[in-house]
């Protein structure tokens, strides 16, 4: 295996008692695209925000583990933050551009850090800018608002804004999800350009770009680590029967639905038992999907139906209160 | 027609009325007081009556200027005052404060601008004027009558512009999006340098709203500055000189005088020129914050 660049080692966290990410420990390698993937509320951004430690601007949660970048622990009270978030650029979901000029916002990361002199700031800008293909589309109106670019402008604008205070490693929190299929590709373009030079982490729940993307994988599931290895291995050959159920269950665009039952209101056991009896009632290779609210049965109506033999097929959040759950029997 | 149709149409008959009667108030307001301030418009030309310095009812002289001056001297010292503290306690309270912190104060902020105005005056008269006559004016060399002055206006008034500054800016400087200072931190930016580049530009819009609402407020308050201003129609020069605001010299000459031709219709157009100018003011600061509100800024 490559060199590390990222070391994780025993991550928990929690928010308001629910447990975020049990117990992950991996290794991301350096200059390779690593991506997580895993359905939605898995933990994938949880993890991106605490190798920054945004986590830090979120009420109520506590962490405990490890996480070494360059022999620093991220989470050691004597690890100066600021410096460690030097080195991890990112590029958030929604493309966030400051509300300032389009030079200020390239311009901004290095003037935090003390560059003061215009020709320095100026060659930065216009280095970051033509990296992400940007330049040559507003070398005329470095001064107007950056609210005015298109949405796929303003990310790649991001990106450039990132790039400027010369980070290692560029972490990307679904960065792709907010744009158009054109803008999309862009993006992607740039990342593949961009890994010579740096490590990059991405999130997505989008298994294709996952796919085409990246050289190292690691699948969450309800803050647990499922798996992580080489893509091919884990695209081809995956170890872990959820991860095979979630790529082929995210393949299938048009999942056709045999029965639909609402268990909103029910609590463990009798989701469980409910649903066990509507899956009864199905015969073999049909489809179920179960609206549920407990957030205990998120976790345990599937690992149970898998222990009873049946392939888990997605499980994501459809609303603040309800989860959808997606069971193919099997027996 | 049966009588539970008849109830539900005169009920909402009457609220309607009720709601045109209230949005109307205001134009009869502004009307009448134009209607009755007009005698003195149409015989003394406007710009001795907002220019000149001259004040002598008796004479037919209403120059309106030492009034006009001191109004402003007291309100702009009030808001001068009031903004860094009401700034500074409101950028605390929405970015370092916990939440349980905040919900403490915040209530107690909003009971700040509760307390009637004659309190203030009283606490104004008690605390802020002998303060002034006896420990500040003597230290800076100047000279008081009593301590009554601009200052002691201005301090009570900033008080009382707290509570406005601090709820608006706070709501504003919240409303900026979470992602935007994840953004900024994510540069390495510090915290302090996270709240001056990207939360206050951001919020700055909203902020001077809160300013310009809290200056309409100090422009019309009554009661607690004509308690401690000191009232004398003079162009004040300094903030310890003594001066007398508007709504002081309406409020302590309106029905006293009235014998005196076109008095009635000086104080009255002292009037209009107040709801006028904190209307002006109001109207600007809601736009600005509906606007915020919409997402256009």
């Amino acid at each position: 295996m490559t060199e590390t660049q990222i070391s994780i080692q025993n991550l928990n966290v929690t928010y308001n008692g629910n447990r975020a990410l049990k117990n992950i420990s991996v290794e991301i390698p350096k200059k390779q695209i690593t991506a997580i993937i895993g359905p939605s509320g898995c933990g994938k951004s949880t993890m991106l925000k605490c190798m920054n430690r945004l986590i830090d601007m979120t009420d109520n949660v506590t962490f405990s583990g490890k996480i070494i970048i360059d022999n620093e622990d991220v989470f050691d009270k004597k690890t100066d933050i600021i410096n460690i978030r030097k080195k991890l650029g990112l590029l958030a979901q929604k493309p966030t551009p400051l509300p300032m000029s389009i030079y200020e916002n390239v311009a901004f990361g290095p003037r935090i850090h003390g560059v003061k002199k215009k020709p320095v700031l100026d060659e930065t800008v216009q280095r970051c800018l033509t990296i992400t293909g940007l330049w040559e589309e507003v070398k005329d109106r470095l001064n107007s608002p950056a609210s005015q670019l298109s949405i796929g402008q303003q990310q790649r604008l991001c990106l450039a804004r990132g790039l400027a205070v010369e980070p290692e490693i560029i972490l990307c929190d679904e960065p792709t999800s907010a744009l158009d299929p054109v803008s999309s590709q862009h993006i992607e373009q740039q990342l593949l350009k961009l890994k010579k030079d740096y490590t990059i982490v991405i999130v997505t729940h989008n298994i294709h770009q996952a796919m085409r993307l990246a050289d190292y994988v690691i699948h969450l599931y309800l803050g647990e680590l499922v798996e992580h290895g080489p893509a091919n291995d884990v695209f081809e050959n995956p170890k872990e029967e959820r991860t095979r159920a979630y790529i082929n269950g995210t393949m299938l665009s048009d999942l056709k639905i045999d029965k639909e039952v609402d268990l909103k209101g029910n609590i463990c056991p009798y989701n469980f038992v409910l649903a066990k009896q509507a899956l009864h009632e199905l015969s073999k290779g049909n489809v179920l999907k179960l609206v549920v609210d407990d957030p205990l049965a998120v976790t345990e109506v599937p690992r149970g139906m898998e222990a009873d033999g049946h392939k888990i097929m997605s499980v994501k959040q459809i609303n603040k209160t309800d989860w959808e759950i997606v069971i193919q029997k099997k027996e | 027609m049966n009588t539970r149709r008849l109830k539900d149409v005169l009920s909402s008959r009457l609220m309607l009325a009720a709601a045109v009667f209230a949005c109307l108030l205001l134009f009869f307001m502004v009307a009448g007081l134009f209607f009755r301030a007009s005698p003195i418009l149409l015989t003394v030309p406007i710009s001795d009556l907002l220019f000149s310095i001259e004040w002598s009812p008796f004479e037919g002289k209403f120059g309106f200027y030492p009034f006009i001056m001191g109004t402003l001297w007291v309100t702009v010292l009030a808001t001068v005052i009031a903004i860094p503290v009401s700034l500074l306690s409101s950028i605390y309270l929405s970015e370092y404060a916990s939440n349980g912190l905040r919900e403490m104060v915040m209530p107690l902020v909003d009971l700040l601008a509760g307390i009637p105005s004659v309190v203030y005056g009283l606490f104004g008269v008690l605390a802020v004027v002998p303060f002034i006559n006896d420990t500040l004016a003597p230290a800076m060399g100047a000279e008081t009558i009593g301590g009554y002055s601009i200052l002691a206006g201005g301090i009570v008034l900033s008080i009382m512009v707290f509570p406005i500054i601090i709820s608006v800016t706070g709501e504003v400087m919240r409303s900026v999006s979470g992602e935007l200072r994840e953004v900024s931190l994510s540069l390495g930016a510090t915290k302090w340098q996270t709240i001056k580049h990207v939360v206050l530009r951001k919020a700055r819009p909203g902020i001077i709203a809160a300013i310009v609402l809290g200056f309409s407020r100090a422009f019309g308050e009554t009661m607690a500055v004509l308690m401690v201003v000191g009232n004398v129609a003079k162009v004040p020069s300094s903030i310890f000189d003594p001066a007398y605001p508007l709504p002081a010299l309406i409020a302590n000459t309106y029905g006293e005088m009235m014998s005196i031709d076109l008095y009635d219709s000086a104080i009255l157009l002292a009037a209009l020129i107040l709801l006028l100018v904190v209307l002006i003011c109001n109207v600007i600061a809601r736009m600005i914050l509906v606007r915020i509100e919409r997402g256009i800024i």
